[in-house]
């Protein structure tokens, strides 16, 4: 038996090994983008008894929605996609599934989210160009910028907002995919228009002085290597014991102003990209974060996206901990484990109430609050999709789903997906169903829940975005029963 | 040897039909018992995140392959290939039973297709 368990051991070594590093990478993106985008609900699956519906179509990179106090549904087109695609972002009302434009937005989007509260609407403009703002529009379509002068000009964006406690809360998406700059993010576009853009610790911290050499990806050294340590421009080395000062706005975290603007204020930091924010019904704060990617300088293999709890004042680990854990734990097979780059440890590092699919991009979050709907209490989280290749290799397509989640248990559920026999768009699957669920929202009567699919975001082989324009769509989830 | 082979043919990857399952309804959970709600939840912490409801992702498919239960305890606490280990002091031998017990009911569940 010893023998055969050895023998047996060696061979799934080597028929496993070479079976996983020889499989080409197979994402939901990697695929021909059909003609025109169709839909039909009969393409997607749900739990027994609930139904699907479209509510509008060809909206142009839709990514939330919102309902004022009458129940009418707001749709915010993002004005900006991954693939350098700037277009108008834009408020739109949906009445009979028609859209109407209520304000436009200046090119610095993606809008990636609103709030509606007391009269008013909030957006969080996603800051490409200009950085990050919180802007508050009346109905009418009137604009003022509560703050503006927040990160968003890097990998990842102004996030949020939701209102509790009369403040307007929101996430600062990191800059980069794990504190250092790198030619991944020349490729993402900014570099060039930001070549001294890095990351912004919310408080003071001390570095290791571990530096990454790269590829001279702005061309200013006639090919030489760069070296870049965490927090510092592109090609600026780090020094052991360096402190990097601590000030707001910083990236990576969760902020919050009063309703009427002014005071910026620290809620929690270490988040890598804190997408959806959302108010569970006891009250707390809910967030989702986008794990690392395997590229840059710094490459990080197999980190979830992250469900947390916001405890306020906490550090959340990241650039040196990911789903709570050393990143150390998150080597790519074959590659050498990452090391730290923090000197010292900011503070203890939270346990997440939830670790979701690698890559699967979880996105919007909102929280069941009605017995009709069913699952009272459990978040409901839109998984945008993987980014394959660009993001790391999957064998298949991950996330284009909207799942559910017990914050108990941190038991992760299907909920809402596509017919077939694998996961994935329709667009990879060649059927009429859904396509990148980027956020869910259930509306103020709590019986039905409005998911936001972006539409088509294709992946080429050398890992870049090419998002199509006008596939959108709205669609409404209700249960039967409840009719 | 015979079982060696067996063990074998399944490494190499044999998928049998889909990997995927009809979501839950409401309530199914709570018919739970203890047992299978500890896999479920042993599950979700440890693999769910590469091996999403049992259906490839980034690691392959466990739903649609007819593993015995000895030879993915065996890839749990070594992790051959790409897959990280998980020691005795991380996923405890109770823990570990009662995750493959959830993982063989999944298995069972209404396909998807
Ligand atoms: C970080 C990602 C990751 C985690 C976490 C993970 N796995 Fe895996 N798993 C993989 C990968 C990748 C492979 C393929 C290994 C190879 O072929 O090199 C794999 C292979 C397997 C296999 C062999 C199946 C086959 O067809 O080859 C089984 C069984 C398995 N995993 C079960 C589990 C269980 C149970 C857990 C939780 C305790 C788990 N895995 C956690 C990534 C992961």
């Amino acid at each position: 038996m010893r023998n055969y368990s050895m023998l047996l051991q060696l061979l799934l070594v080597i028929v496993l090994t070479a079976c996983y590093s020889s499989r080409r990478s197979k994402g939901g993106g990697q695929t021909n983008v059909p003609a025109i985008r169709e839909t039909s609900p009969a393409d997607i699956v749900l739990p027994e008894g609930y139904t699907a519906e479209v509510v509008a179509s060809g909206l142009n990179f839709p990514t939330a929605v919102c309902f004022n106090d009458e129940g009418v549904p707001y749709v915010i087109e993002a004005g900006y996609s991954y693939g350098e695609v700037f277009t108008v972002p834009r408020l739109l009302k949906i009445v009979n599934g028609e859209t109407q434009e209520v304000m436009k937005g200046n090119e610095n989007g993606p809008w990636t989210g609103i709030a509606w509260h007391k009269g008013n609407f909030y957006i969080a403009e996603g800051g490409q160009k200009e950085g990050g703002k919180i802007l508050k529009v009346t109905p009418e379509g009137k604009q003022t910028v509560l703050v503006d002068g927040l990160p968003g000009n890097g990998d990842h964006h102004l996030n949020g907002p939701v209102v509790m406690n009369d403040h307007i809360y929101f996430g600062t998406g990191s800059v980069t995919n794990s504190g250092v700059v790198g030619p991944d993010n020349a490729d993402f576009g900014w570099l060039h228009r930001f070549p001294r853009l890095h990351d912004i610790p919310c408080q003071d911290i001390t570095l290791a002085g571990v530096n990454y050499e790269a590829a001279d990806a702005l061309n200013k050294k006639g090919g030489a290597q760069t070296v870049t340590g965490a927090y510092l421009p592109f090609d600026s080395a780090s020094t052991e014991g360096m402190v990097i000062k601590g000030k707001l706005p910083c990236s990576g975290a969760i902020l919050r102003v009063p309703l009427q603007g002014k005071e910026l204020q620290l809620v929690a930091w270490g988040l890598r990209n804190p997408y959806g924010l959302a108010e569970s019904p006891d009250g707390k704060l809910y967030v989702t974060e986008n794990g690392p990617d395997v590229r840059g300088s710094r490459p990080i293999w197999g980190t979830g996206d992250v469900l947390w709890e916001i405890n306020e004042g906490s550090w959340y680990g990241w650039p040196d901990f990911m789903e709570g854990k050393p990143v150390a734990l998150f080597k790519r097979p074959g590659g050498a484990k990452p090391q730290k780059v923090l000197q010292t440890q900011p503070g203890e590092v939270p346990k997440p109430v939830a670790t979701l699919a690698v890559h699967s991009s979880s996105n919007g979050i909102d929280f069941s609050t009605s017995e009709t709907f069913g699952w009272k209490g459990e978040a409901f989280i839109a998984q945008f999709g993987d980014m394959a290749p660009g993001v790391g290799k999957v064998l298949s397509p991950v996330g284009f789903r909207v799942v559910r989640v017990n914050v108990n248990s941190g038991s992760v559920e299907d909920f809402m997906s596509n017919r077939g026999k694998k996961t994935g768009p329709a667009s990879w699957l060649g059927t009429k169903g859904l396509e990148r669920p980027v956020s869910v929202q259930f509306d103020p009567s709590g019986k039905s829940l409005y998911v936001v699919d972006f539409g088509i975001l294709q992946m080429t082989g050398d890992g870049q975005s090419k998002p199509v324009k006008n596939t959108g769509v709205l669609w409404k989830i209700t249960k039967k029963s409840s009719l | 040897m015979k079982q060696m082979m067996i063990v074998a043919g399944m490494a190499l990857c044999i998928a049998c039909g889909s990997a995927r399952r009809m979501p839950e309804g409401d309530m199914q959970g709570a018919r739970e018992n203890a047992s299978l709600e500890n896999g479920r939840h042993q599950y979700m912490k440890y693999c769910q995140k590469c091996h999403p409801m049992g259906e490839e992702g980034l690691g392959p498919a466990l739903n649609n392959k007819p593993t015995p239960g000895f030879v993915e305890k065996f890839q749990v606490r070594h992790g051959l290939g790409a897959m990280p280990a998980f020691k005795k002091d991380v996923i405890s031998k109770k823990d570990l039973g009662d995750l493959i017990k959830y993982l063989h009911t999944r298995k069972k569940a209404k396909r998807l297709s």
